[in-house]
């Protein structure tokens, strides 16, 4: 299985996140899985401005030459795409979410009627699997992970896909690559 | 004292959280001294500044369009420059404009739990979320299809100055529906054939002479 792994630690001194993304990066290898990790402060990426030229003046792709590109293509080459994040304020980082912002081109502007509610019409055949993983803070609570869970998945209905699971780094790291492996 | 207005738009003033907010703080000010101040999150740099405000205002209202079924990224690196602020005493009272293109207005319930718990996490008192959806477009709109939505969004204003909160009726005349019905749905459908429902989105693809790429895959 192609896995791309989106990583959205801003904190390049957080050993123990950077030791368990890590440790499930081989264990995926070891399983005989593709792995793409795309450590996301790493990247040159550009907020989205709202310009809808992804879908109005080059169809599918952002008029900004950045990184995100690359990230679309990966993302639509991936069987399977984890977001990976700490939990800032509730949420996954800004720089996950300034990312996910930039997959909009991956989808068609043209609305259609799903599960009884309005949704963009997909662009590409099919798009992958989803799933969280998520580093708590010392503040990061149940109703929180609830919250996080319930929006991204939103975001799979949109993205015309399904979120399989929302797990944390308090599981070990073979759990995580069971819950990927028996997709 | 002002109310501190953040629009976190990514159009930044040449957006339709400005054409809302604008009514807003027409209402907002209307035959009185109040003032507002509108700092626009697009300045990403001026995340300390916004913060200074943020903790020095008695009310705040932050406004985006839903992005990716959440709030836009400026708007999360704007949320975590306050996070020296959670449980502070003395934060201002927070409320929120949440708008999208869908029509439902169901669309934004899931990110309003999340500014919810958000004020919660700040110690803010919880002035509530105003939610509009099926926005998108309404700058080219003609004036009698935004007058309505523009008077709510004034009467908004109107009603905050003098209760320092969101009228829930007017909040139930902005979402009078979650979804829509079967037979807005059936309608909807019947001229998704025909391709009006797409006419917006067809015009820019045609002013652009991208009409002939408008399915383009460019990462197959």
């Amino acid at each position: 299985m192609k896995i791309l792994i989106l990583d959205g630690q801003p904190d390049a001194n957080d050993v123990q996140y950077a030791g368990y993304l890590r440790q499930l990066v081989q264990r995926l290898r070891a399983g005989n899985h593709s792995v793409t990790h795309t450590i996301i402060r790493e990247q040159s990426i550009k907020y989205c401005t709202g310009c809808w030229s992804c879908w109005w003046k080059t169809p599918g792709r952002c008029f900004v030459q950045d990184d995100s590109q690359q990230i679309c293509a990966d993302t639509i080459h991936a069987d399977f795409l984890l977001f990976a994040s700490p939990v800032i304020m509730g949420f996954p980082s800004a720089l996950l979410k300034k990312t996910q912002d930039k997959l909009i081109p991956l989808l068609h502007p043209y609305i259609q009627i799903v599960h009884k509610e309005c949704h963009h019409r997909k662009r590409y055949e099919s798009y992958p699997k989803l799933g969280l993983l998520l580093q708590k803070s010392p503040d990061t609570d149940a109703e929180d992970i609830k919250i996080i869970t319930d929006i991204y998945d939103r975001f799979s209905l949109n993205f015309r896909s399904t979120l399989d699971f929302t797990m944390t780094t308090e599981q070990p790291v073979e759990e995580v690559f069971h819950a990927i492996n028996h997709l | 004292m002002p109310l501190i207005i953040f629009n976190g738009s990514p159009r930044g003033k040449n957006s339709n959280t400005t054409l809302l907010m604008d009514q807003f703080i027409a209402g907002y000010t209307h035959g009185n001294d109040n003032q507002a101040q509108v700092h626009y999150l697009i300045h990403t740099k001026d995340a300390d500044k916004n913060m200074e405000l943020f903790q020095d205002a008695e009310n705040v209202i932050l406004a985006f369009p839903l992005y990716t079924d959440a709030m836009p990224g400026i708007v999360k690196h704007f949320i975590e420059a306050l996070q020296p602020l959670c449980g502070r005493s003395g934060n201002p009272r927070l409320g929120f404009v949440v708008q999208s293109g869908f029509p439902e207005p169901h669309h934004c319930r899931f990110v309003e739990a999340y500014l919810q718990k958000l004020a919660k996490r700040l110690g803010c008192e919880y002035l509530g979320t105003i939610v509009k959806g099926g926005v998108e477009g309404i700058q080219m709109m003609p004036p009698n299809m935004t007058r309505k939505l523009f008077k709510t969004f004034y009467d908004l204003g109107v009603f905050f100055a003098k209760y320092n909160a969101f009228s829930s009726e007017l909040l139930r005349e902005l979402t009078p529906r979650e979804n829509m019905s079967w037979l807005r749905r059936t309608i909807f459908r019947i001229l998704n054939l025909t391709g009006l429902t797409n006419f917006y989105w067809n015009m820019h693809l045609k002013k652009n002479n991208a009409w002939d790429k408008r399915f383009d895959r460019p990462f197959a």
